[in-house]
């Protein structure tokens, strides 16, 4: 892959707003059009323009987290995100729900968020690991 | 105490494979992980088992909301056997792969894949919604098509991309068959949908888009004429993976055939009676035909899959209690009897190193433990009594001339005949021919390993299975008649999920 | 209790034959022999016991009417004593026969497993016990018949015999459902006492030639009887046992033991009385050809069996009591005649008796055995079987039906044929000079003698003084067949009358016949020779097996092709075919729609995405296909968002997108440009999709169509705010109201990561060298 610095510059600016955005996204879907799988796409599209631009090692290490255990985690919370209420004796993933207090707002959160980051990581995960893949094919 | 029953088979395989993907470097640990994962099922489909042996239909609806607007599991006694039946596949092919999957396969991922395809398996067997149903079908599809692939021969990939796409397109023509019977009855839920499919004005319209459940299933079934990605891919991956399809993989979708036709388009039967007795007839005759024409060990017991599906097909097609205890009957002997036959080509193999007939021989003389797990599992598929198929041809041939369906018992009892034809033909070839070259020097060596030990143990389990159903086919039947007559009538399931009496 | 534990004792023994033999080596056969010797004993008890039945029965399977049940009469009886009594001597005499061979072990496992699976088929009282330890015979005798496996010839021998056995075994279980079904009952004692019940059935005439092609295949009868000869393959031991007490005779003691339910009319009479009297023919006929000693044996046990069935057939009081007397005649003098074979083979190196002479002096007491064995054979005083003949002859003669004569005639013509066969195995071998043995014969080891001495000696004892038998064996077995009773008596002479007569008749014949033998050969050779290799059964078999060879390879030619464009084709054309079908059987599917309502934007979307997709399919270059695929994602995701979905449009154009960057990822992979089909083909693919299309379009307009209640979609509505705090509905679909669904699909997701992944970077080394 070529890798201008006007792309490397660029895309560095693109990445940050593709994760805020994926951010909100995800945080807003309960209410808004988003959630988790659409915000994980968009924050894999931020890995993806930053493998193009800098490669797949690079991207690699900024992930932080190995990509295919990033998918393990996801589903791994997604699954776990209905439990709660199993050993509460209601069926599994019932809504369990409470309201919290952060920075003076009341929010109302509940497991179904918790589902829906599962969800974010996993499809994070997902591309996230098909894109290093391929592009790794290339180098 | 239900609602965790009937999601932990699910979960369980889940939260497995994710443990899995985080010790991928261990392959060693993944095994024990994944055998403990089975063990685990093998439990929870005992505790099924318990909780619906009095014909009580289990059922939790997920987040709680109430049927028909969630999603709704459930388990009646065929549910609860076939998810027994897989935990026990599912627990001897991952003690197989335990001792044959080489740490690469492992590093790229086997072991969550394996737990995932439970997980799909598991799924499909319990889900009481028509959507959901297809969703467990992609996991299914999804994760076997990479285990089938995973190696990357040319062989293999060629197999799973056939694989694949016919594969793919059965799962099309399913989503769009739950599109047009959502666009009919406004409904997924498949209790729901068994009550108010009948309540459609035209009839007809059911009857017409049953037909494409019919083609979707009949993919996964591998019934003729779409059975062809089955002996296309079957023979090319590591045994062990043969060994897990042959046991769950095409099972499902007969389950699926029998769920549906029992419960959703029970109502016009007679045209539904007639095309299945011809698909079963045609899929028997052309599987057992298929398997003669084969020289090599793992193809022919591939063809003998699809030869045997149409005997299941048969039993759903007389829509009778014992039509259907009987189905389920051969359903159960067949995962026992087939998985136990492709360990037992691994074994083979791992003694001689191939696959082909004509390389084969002399194990009868050299081994005669693995000549024995054969015999039990061969003669068993071909009928031979008391052992467990004799029973599910006998149930069969009993239900199908109860409901004088004479010629498709015929053509049934004559394809027997080719089968035993086909087992008779690996038996002379590979275990009673002398070897045809010089025995491997450490022929000896290798049938002494701890390896060899533990890829036997799968195989003693389905041999002695395949015993036990044969000599206790009493209290087999008993149990399937009446998971039998609860698909017959399927009143109880849907007031279980709907609530309300019974009708 | 005990009865089971006789019948099944032989697989215990069978069970523990290999250690013993490992331990004892040859001298474990004596040991062997003591279970079937106590089984003897046990029968012989039965028989002298108080009552005259004995049963025993546990239920198997409730559901499907299934005892495992034994109920031994007089029939059960004399077959148990036969197949224990003779089996306890062959079990010596293999000791003899195969001493040092390394597979004795395992040749006991599948003996004394033969031995008792005959057992359990005699004595079985339910149709379903009955047919299991049949089909125990069948694998056994596979097993026993294969036995010298490192040969082609005898694997080829023991699939024939499998095959044609099971074949009809397969017939026979067909039978015995109906049989059940129609006497609605399996417990074979009950069937018989039902009377008229299953010949008034109107599945008789099925259940009757099912049951008879079972019986007929295993009891080698025309046409199945060319499985027979092949089983010689057999080590001799074996061929003793089949032939004489047990294998063969299972055909005749099936249709001895449903006698009493399905016997006496027409058809049966007809049926058994042709099939009968035609083997028993044909067998006495190809005896006269052969040289090979045990090939000779084999088809005067073809004449024999022929004999049996046909006087079932005719079925007269009289017929039945020779069966019986013939039954047990034969078993005797058989088994003797094959011991007595194996034992020259044994000692001068072959069997074919154009190579041996003289060896009486050798092996006197061999020669005392096949004197006795051939003069029962062809039938002479005072032998055993010369009560067996003329009771048969008797029987014959009274025979009221019709086509009697030809009976008569059957039996003139083969019994001088058998006294032909009789003097080739007796006189030429033993008393004639000439022929050059590749070994030295002398006398064989008193294993291998003393086995066929007391079965002889039976013979001469038994037809001195038949009374000896007939009381406690003979009258019940003949009144177990008959299902009524009646009185047995047997005597060696009958004073001078028909049956004598004609019986002297034959013996001179057969004399006149055997001194101008060669004549007869050089007479019937040619002819049979060349019906043998054009329509003869053993060229059908052949032909069967080739045409499964060709059929299943033509058959897998034209469905496993190995193209994957076809195999969609087909699901697509299956698909369709069976959607039509169901429709026409229906009578077509509503189509009333209106389009009045169409938005012209909807039209617009429509066509882009309609046009889409033909452009995908007439693209010429990937790059092309792709761009085209993706206007048709664009196309949805527009009418997601008309229909109000922004949800599914921003996902449905984010997954667009993703697919559009993989592609670009992996272009460069790909190999040079998409092949093109050849134009036929694609006129084909593209009348298919048509069709596929507008059976997809028919069905969405007739569901359309009809009733469309949707208080799903309402609820949803309704209670995602109200009861999941939601007020995005789609998305508290996906989190809550079908949660299982989106975490299945995630699950989807990961498995199809790791999948792309392990794809992409796992390379195979060494396909071959892969550990299974």
């Amino acid at each position: 892959m070529t890798s201008s610095t006007i792309l490397k510059t660029t895309s560095l600016l693109l990445v940050t707003l593709f994760l805020i955005f994926s951010f909100f996204l995800l945080w807003r879907g309960h209410d808004e059009p988003g959630g988790g799988f659409a915000g994980g796409l968009v924050a894999s599209s931020a890995f993806a323009l930053y493998t193009i631009a800098f490669g797949a090692v690079g991207a690699r290490q900024n992930l932080v987290i190995d990509s295919r255990l990033l998918i393990g985690v996801g589903m791994a919370l997604a699954a776990i995100s209905g439990i709660p209420s199993l050993l509460l004796g209601d069926a599994f993933a019932t809504g369990r729900w409470a309201d919290v207090e952060i920075a003076d707002r009341e929010i109302h959160i509940g497991t179904p968020l918790l589902f829906d980051i599962g969800v974010y990581l996993a499809v994070l995960g997902v591309v996230v690991t098909i894109v290093f893949a391929l592009a790794e094919e290339e180098d | 105490m239900d609602d965790a029953l009937l999601i932990l088979p699910m979960l369980v395989p889940l939260l497995f494979a994710c443990l899995a993907i985080a010790v991928l470097r261990w392959r060693h640990v993944q095994a024990a992980l994944t055998i403990l994962n089975a063990a685990i099922l093998i439990g929870l489909g005992i505790a099924l088992m318990v909780v619906v042996w009095d014909e009580r239909v289990i059922v939790t609806q997920v987040a709680d909301w109430p049927a028909p607007f969630g999603i709704t599991l459930v388990a009646d006694l065929f549910s609860a056997i076939m998810v027994l039946l897989a935990a026990i596949v599912g627990f001897s092919a991952a003690i197989y792969s335990a001792a044959t999957i080489d740490d690469r396969r492992a590093l790229y991922g086997y072991y969550p894949l394996f737990n995932i395809l439970l997980m799909g398996v598991m799924g499909a067997f319990l889900t009481g919604d028509l959507f959901n149903l297809y969703v467990w079908f992609e996991v299914l599809l999804i994760s076997s098509f990479v285990l089938l692939g995973l190696g990357g021969t040319r062989a293999q990939m060629e197999g799973a991309i056939k694989y694949v796409v016919l594969n793919l397109l059965s799962s099309i023509i399913f989503l769009t068959g739950v599109g047009l019977v959502y666009g009919m009855a406004g409904t997924l839920n498949m209790a729901d949908l068994a009550v108010r499919l009948r309540d459609v004005e035209d009839e007809g319209l059911v009857l017409v888009v049953s037909m494409l459940f019919l083609v979707a299933f009949g993919v996964k079934a591998a019934v003729f004429p779409v059975f062809s990605w089955l002996p296309a891919s079957y023979h090319t991956p590591p045994v062990a993976v043969s060994a897990l399809f042959a046991g769950l993989l095409t099972k499902v979708g007969v389950y699926a055939l029998i769920r549906v036709f029992s419960l959703l388009f029970a109502e016009d039967q007679a045209h539904v009676q007639d095309v299945l007795i011809w698909v079963a007839g045609f899929t028997m005759v052309t599987g057992v035909l298929g398997a003669a024409a084969q020289n090599e060990f793992r193809r022919i017991l591939s063809f003998h899959i699809v030869s045997q599906i149409g005997y299941m097909v048969m039993g759903l097609a007389f829509f009778t209690p014992l039509g259907y205890a009987a189905a389920i009957y051969f359903v159960a002997h067949n995962m026992f009897a087939k998985t136990g036959l492709f360990i037992v080509s691994g074994l083979s193999h791992r003694l001689l190193g191939s696959f082909e007939l004509k390389k084969l021989g002399g194990l009868a003389k050299h081994s005669p433990e693995v000549t024995l797990l054969f015999f039990l599992c061969a003669f068993s598929l071909a009928g031979l009594p008391p052992l467990a198929g004799f029973f599910g041809k006998f149930a069969l041939a009993r239900a199908g001339f109860e409901a004088e369906h004479y010629i498709i018992v015929g053509v049934s009892l004559a394809v027997g005949l080719f089968t035993m034809y086909s087992m008779t033909k690996i038996w002379a070839e590979a275990f009673w021919k002398p070897y045809p070259a010089e025995l491997p020097g450490d022929f000896q060596v290798r049938r002494r390993q701890p390896g060899m030990l533990v890829m036997t143990i799968p195989a003693v389990i389905f041999a002695a299975l395949g015993v036990a159903m044969g000599v206790a086919a009493g209290p087999v039947f008993e149990l399937l008649e009446r998971a039998g007559e609860q698909l017959a009538d399927p009143s109880g399931y849907i007031a279980a999920v709907l609530g309300g009496e019974p009708e | 209790m005990d009865i089971a534990l006789a019948v099944l004792g032989g697989f215990a023994a069978a069970a523990v034959a290999p250690l013993v033999v490992a331990r004892a080596g040859h001298y474990g056969g004596y040991l062997l022999a003591l279970v079937p010797l106590a089984v003897f004993a046990f029968y012989l008890s039965l028989a002298f016991g108080a009552d005259d039945v004995a049963a025993v029965s546990w239920t198997w399977i409730d559901a499907l009417g299934v005892d495992f049940s034994f109920r031994i009469d007089g029939l059960s009886r004399l077959f148990g004593l036969l197949i224990s009594g003779i089996g306890a001597i062959i079990v010596v005499y293999a000791a003899g026969y195969l001493k040092g061979d390394p597979k004795l072990g395992r040749f006991y496992l599948f003996l004394l497993s033969f031995m008792g699976a005959m057992l359990g088929l005699t004595a079985a009282d339910n149709l379903v016990t009955l047919f299991v330890f049949w089909e125990l015979t069948s694998v056994t005798s596979y097993m026993l018949i294969g036995y010298k496996h490192e040969y082609q010839a005898s694997r080829d021998a023991a699939l024939q015999a499998l095959l044609v056995t099971a074949g009809g075994g397969l017939a026979m279980l067909a039978g015995l459902v109906l049989l059940g079904i129609a006497a609605d009952t399996q417990s074979i004692a009950e069937i018989n006492a039902a009377g008229d019940v299953v010949r008034d059935h109107h599945l008789y005439v099925p259940i009757l030639v099912l049951l008879l092609i079972g019986a007929a295949t295993k009891s080698a009868q025309f046409p199945f009887h060319f499985w027979l000869p092949g089983a010689m393959e057999a080590p001799t031991p074996v061929s003793a046992y089949l032939h004489s007490a047990t294998m063969v005779k299972a055909g005749v003691f099936l249709l001895a033991r449903v006698n009493p339910s399905l016997g006496g009319t027409t058809e049966w009479t007809a049926a058994l009385s042709i099939a009968g009297g035609a083997t028993m023919l044909l067998g006495a006929y190809l005896a006269l050809n052969q040289y090979d000693l045990k090939r000779i044996l084999a088809y005067t046990t073809l004449s024999a069996l022929g004999t049996l069935v046909m006087l079932l057939g005719v079925g007269t009081e009289l017929a039945l009591k020779g069966m019986v007397t013939f039954l047990l005649a034969h078993a005797l003098y058989k088994g003797a005649l094959f011991m007595m074979a194996g034992a020259v083979d044994h000692e001068a190196g072959t069997r074919d008796v154009r190579h041996l002479g003289k060896l009486a002096r050798a092996m006197p007491i061999t020669a005392a055995v096949a004197v006795i064995g051939a003069l029962s054979l062809g039938g002479f005083p005072p032998l055993f079987s010369f009560i067996g003949k003329e009771v048969l002859l008797e029987a014959t003669l009274e025979n009221e039906w019709g086509a009697f004569w030809l009976l008569l005639a059957v039996v003139a013509v083969s019994s001088p044929l058998l006294v032909v066969a009789a003097g080739v195995i007796a006189i030429r071998p033993f008393f004639q000079a000439g022929g050059e043995p590749p070994k030295h014969p002398h006398e064989a080891p008193p294993s291998m003698w003393a086995g066929p001495g007391i079965l002889a000696l039976g013979s001469v004892v038994l037809g001195l003084a038949p009374v000896l038998g007939q009381g406690w064996l003979i009258e019940p077995a003949a009144q177990a067949v008959a299902g009524e009773e009646f009185e047995v008596r047997l005597a060696l002479w009958h004073g001078f009358n028909l049956p004598l007569a004609v019986s002297a008749m034959t013996i001179a014949a057969g004399i006149v016949a055997y001194l101008f033998r060669e004549q007869l050969r050089a007479l019937t050779w040619p002819v049979e020779s060349r019906v043998a290799g054009t329509v003869g059964p053993t060229r059908g078999y052949e032909g069967f097996l080739v045409g499964i060879k060709r059929g299943s390879a033509w058959q897998t030619r034209k469905l496993q092709h190995g193209r994957l464009r076809r195999y969609v084709a087909t699901t697509a054309l299956a698909t369709v075919g069976l959607v039509a079908l169901a429709a026409f059987t229906n009578g077509g599917v509503p189509l009333a729609f209106d389009v009045g309502g169409v938005h012209f934007y909807e039209w617009f979307l429509g066509a882009l995405v309609l046009g889409g997709g033909v452009l995908t399919a007439v693209a010429r270059n990937r790059f092309f296909a792709v761009t085209a695929v993706g206007v048709v994602g664009v196309g949805v995701a527009l009418i997601f968002l008309v229909f109000s979905a922004p949800d599914l449009a921003m996902t449905q154009l984010l997954v667009d997108v993703l697919t559009v960057i993989l592609f670009v990822l992996v272009f460069y992979h790909l190999p040079g440009p998409m092949l093109q089909a050849r134009r036929g083909v694609l006129v084909r693919d593209a009348a298919l999709s048509l069709a596929v299309g507008a059976t997809m379009t028919l069905l969405v307009l007739g569901v359309v169509h009809a009733d469309r209640p949707t208080d799903v979609s309402e609820f949803y509505a309704a209670a995602a705010y109200a009861e999941a705090f939601g007020r995005n509905v789609v998305n508290v679909i996906l989190v809550d109201f079908r949660i299982l669904d989106t975490l299945g699909e995630v699950v989807v997701l990961g498995a199809a990561a790791l999948g792309a992944y392990a794809l992409l970077k796992y390379r195979a080394r060494d396909p071959e060298g892969d550990e299974q």
